[in-house]
């Protein structure tokens, strides 16, 4: 028994340790090229871009879609956002998924909406449309109340509805910068098309102060769960989408902001109804349909344009939020296994692909391993001390340092929190993660993996303050 | 290979942790510097802005304290132009910026043309052509000859465009970098009416891209001499340049002929027969409703719309539409006039 133990020790020290020191490595690789991506433009100044464009002359019109489902405290503000855009030409289309709640209700009222007649195209297939409604306040805001079918649904009822060639998703609880579409527009109008998709950066609402409809002043939040959470988002945006996007091999566009050309999205199928990842399932179906059509088209990953969302502030619906991401992600590497290390997808296949399948996909489970294995060596004695040291100094390298650096290379270049004392209290909170936040988000991870063995989903709605709502308590 | 040693991995990360420590002092101190750099730019930006107005606006004497002795008081400086530049049309005003900015400005701009970092060059790129300094011209041609990015090119080039067309269509002619539509347009919409309309005499010598932004920016400009150009290019070979002219053409809104967009009406290419509906909204009714009869029974969905749409703004289209939809059997047809007559009345 003893030495099956024994065997069975080293073994799995043994993966788990050239796992994390594989993941590592490709961390460090994806930070260098965003450092270098980023270092470039520091200190440019932006403005001369977002003056240039804002005439209609020089961009391209874009269609807004914001699903909402139950998001009577968010949506106001979140269309407040959207009036506030500068950008020459958009319209809104708020998108009432069948809400149990007072959303339609507190559309129509606020925005004094008609209902009118009509003809809408089905390019996508649809659950039924009840009421098309036009606001009487501002002629570009449109509202269609329609039958529950889940947020991809909604997104595909939009796309049915909207004019323009391009269409922009947006969460029905988030917040926009005024210049973000503007920025995130930028690549697809550089570049005549080739590039056919665009998502933005993703930063945590909690803590910001607001006036109707933009975040007017940063601070960092009291609650650490939101801490460790704004620093996790920065880590992933500087480890991960800057340098997949340089090669072109991004698989992931935040479903709560992102472009995409309607005709590619529309030819692709839309967004996929019977899967929880629809954001990540539409980027997959459109890399596939480029390769396909042989084309040279593009999708990016564009770090300043700002969205800004609400991060979940309790454990419980933290854990709801993590697990169906998980889940999420699962399902759509699942579906599409097959143009895993297939030759015909390119680097899509052969890089992008098994880089979340090891690192994003299965990491949970090597790594809760790895903690598991720390604590077993703990009582097994000191033959295994030296192997459970190396793997938490490792978790030490992965979870602080990468913190750490990401933190401090976001304020060099980007300066979401300018005052100091949030600065040095994110990197201190940092020192902690790996001890509370990375093994219970890893714990929460690996629910999804089960949940989705197990095929049970949900629309995915968490429960929101509002982002205005905290405006007050600030 | 370096062995895994619980000693080496304390190493990395002592070594890691010294770093980012120090990195952290260095951005404190960086933020420091940033915070007394804003105080200072806006100590300026308070203290001068009136003497700006007065001298901008109300034509008082120049004074030598506007002139900024620092990078601090030329970041204000820059405000305050920017700021008067985008909301004023006033060429006495243009004028006084840009005898400013050549006078006490240029300096500033040629060292940062010669700083090391892409940031800071592009910066004084943008501002050499917003501030008008035509005596950094040669100054712009000798960093021209330095290893320079694209976009310090185009930059370049919108600077030749202000400042020496005949130089920008060298530049352009001979240029092998290629740059997007929305890009040429930015360079082309800058250029006085008679450097623009030379793009015409070599329309056939000119990238795609180039040709579509000469096409757009005639359409922008609004110009009568355009539209015989636009005329010629509806016999143009390439159908995306046929397509493009008719919608410059509508774009500019003047139809003093039908016949040259009739045989359009029955093009193969949706798109051109979406342009004819369009185009038709600035001719009378009673010269193109046949037409737009016909193209309100068209295949595509988009055309047939934009026909209802154009036949409903004229003030006898509703009558025509019901007049259709009484009388045709297309259904499509019908709900399309139909869903038009009702959009309309709704609105009134």
């Amino acid at each position: 028994m003893k030495v099956f133990l024994d065997y069975c020790m080293w073994f799995f020290g043994g993966i788990i340790l050239f796992y994390m020191l594989f993941v590592i490595v490709s961390y460090c690789t994806m930070f260098v090229i965003a450092m270098l991506v980023m270092r470039k433009r520091y200190k440019l100044d932006p403005s001369e871009y977002d003056d240039a464009h804002i005439d209609a002359f020089y961009s391209k019109p874009v269609s807004l879609l914001v699903p909402a489902y139950n998001e009577e405290i968010g949506v106001v503000d979140t269309v407040y956002s959207l009036l506030n855009l500068r950008y020459p030409q958009t319209e809104i289309i708020i998108i009432n998924d069948g809400s149990t709640d007072s959303t339609l209700q507190t559309v129509i009222e606020h925005f004094r909406m008609k209902p009118v007649d009509k003809i809408v195209r089905t390019n996508i297939p649809t659950k039924q449309v009840k009421q098309i409604y036009e606001s009487e306040i501002y002629k570009n805001c449109i509202l269609v109340d329609k039958e529950n079918g889940g947020k991809a649904d909604a997104l595909n009822v939009g796309i049915n509805v909207s004019q323009y060639p391009y269409f922009c998703s947006i969460d029905g609880d988030s917040i926009l910068d005024e210049k973000s579409l503007l920025r995130v527009m930028k690549p697809i109008i550089l570049s005549d098309g080739e590039v056919i998709a665009a998502g933005g950066n993703i930063r945590i609402a909690n803590g910001a102060k607001m006036h109707l409809g933009s975040v007017t002043e940063t601070h960092l939040p009291n609650n650490s769960l939101v801490i460790m959470q704004i620093i996790e988002y920065s880590r992933a945006f500087l480890m991960g989408r800057i340098a997949l996007s340089k090669f072109n091999l991004v698989l992931i566009i935040s479903g709560a902001f992102s472009v995409f050309s309607k005709e590619w999205a529309v030819e692709a199928g839309g967004y996929s109804t019977n899967i929880i990842g629809e954001d990540m399932e539409l980027v997959v179906n459109i890399h596939r349909l480029v390769r396909k059509k042989k084309e040279k088209k593009r999708i990016e990953f564009v770090p300043d344009p700002v969205c800004w969302t609400e991060a979940p502030q309790t454990l419980g619906v933290l854990r709801n939020q993590r697990r169906r991401w998980h889940q999420g992600l699962f399902e759509s590497l699942w579906k599409h296994k097959t143009m895993t290390l297939n030759p015909k997808y390119g680097l899509i296949g052969f890089l992008s692909l098994p880089y979340f399948w090891l690192v994003e996909c299965l990491g949970p489970i090597v790594e809760l391993g790895g903690y598991i294995y720390i604590v077993v060596a703990f009582f097994l004695g000191k033959i295994y001390y030296e192997v459970a040291i190396m793997l938490l100094l490792l978790f030490v390298i992965y979870g602080v340092i990468f913190s750490i650096a990401s933190i401090l290379f976001e304020a060099w270049i980007l300066n979401t929190y300018p005052r100091k004392r949030d600065l040095l209290r994110m990197i201190l909170l940092a020192f902690t993660e790996i001890f509370w936040y990375r093994p219970l988000t890893l714990f929460w991870r690996c629910e999804g993996m089960i949940r989705f063995v197990l095929r049970r989903s949900d629309w995915g709605n968490m429960k929101r303050v509002g982002i205005a709502e905290k405006e007050k308590s600030v | 290979m370096i062995k895994l040693s619980l000693s080496f991995l304390l190493t990395v990360i002592v070594v890691l942790l010294v770093v980012l420590f120090i990195f952290t002092i260095y951005l404190l101190f960086q933020r420091q510097r940033e915070i007394r750099f804003a105080e200072m730019r806006d100590t300026f930006l308070q203290n001068y802005s009136q003497h700006w107005y007065n001298y901008l606006i109300n034509d008082e004497i120049f004074s030598i304290v506007l002139v900024p002795r620092q990078r601090a008081q030329v970041a204000a400086v820059e405000i305050i132009f920017s700021s008067y530049l985008k909301n004023i049309m006033n060429d006495k005003v243009e004028h006084k910026i840009k005898e400013f900015s050549n006078l006490y400005l240029k300096q500033f701009y040629e060292k940062d043309l010669a700083s090391k970092r892409w940031s800071i060059r592009m910066n004084a790129l943008y501002r050499i052509a917003d501030l008008q300094i035509e005596d950094l011209l040669d100054t712009c041609q000798q960093f021209e000859k330095t290893k320079i990015s694209e976009e310090e090119y185009f930059q370049l080039l919108k600077i030749y465009s202000l400042f020496q067309p005949e130089l920008f269509i060298g530049k352009i002619k001979e240029s092998s970098v290629h740059y997007s539509e929305s890009e040429y347009r930015r360079l082309f919409v800058l250029l006085e009416d008679d450097v623009f309309i030379r793009l015409f005499e070599d329309f056939d010598s000119w990238t795609k891209n180039i040709q579509f932004a000469v096409i757009d920016t005639a359409a922008v400009k609004r110009n009568m001499q355009y539209i015989d150009k636009l005329k010629q290019l509806l016999i143009h070979e390439i159908p995306e340049i046929n397509i493009r002219a008719l919608k410059g053409l509508y774009e500019i809104g003047v139809i003093d002929e039908i016949d040259p967009y009739v045989p359009f009406v029955t093009s193969d290419m949706w798109e051109v027969r979406l342009m004819v509906a369009k185009i038709f909204k600035h001719v009378p009714l009673n010269y193109t409703y046949a037409y737009l009869e016909q193209l309100l029974q068209d295949e595509n969905w988009w055309v047939r719309s934009q026909a209802a749409k154009t036949i409903a703004e004229n003030k006898e289209g509703i009558a025509k539409l019901q007049q259709f939809m009484e009388s045709s059997n297309d259904q499509y047809a019908i709900e399309m006039a139909q869903e038009t007559v009702v959009r309309k009345q709704g609105n009134k």
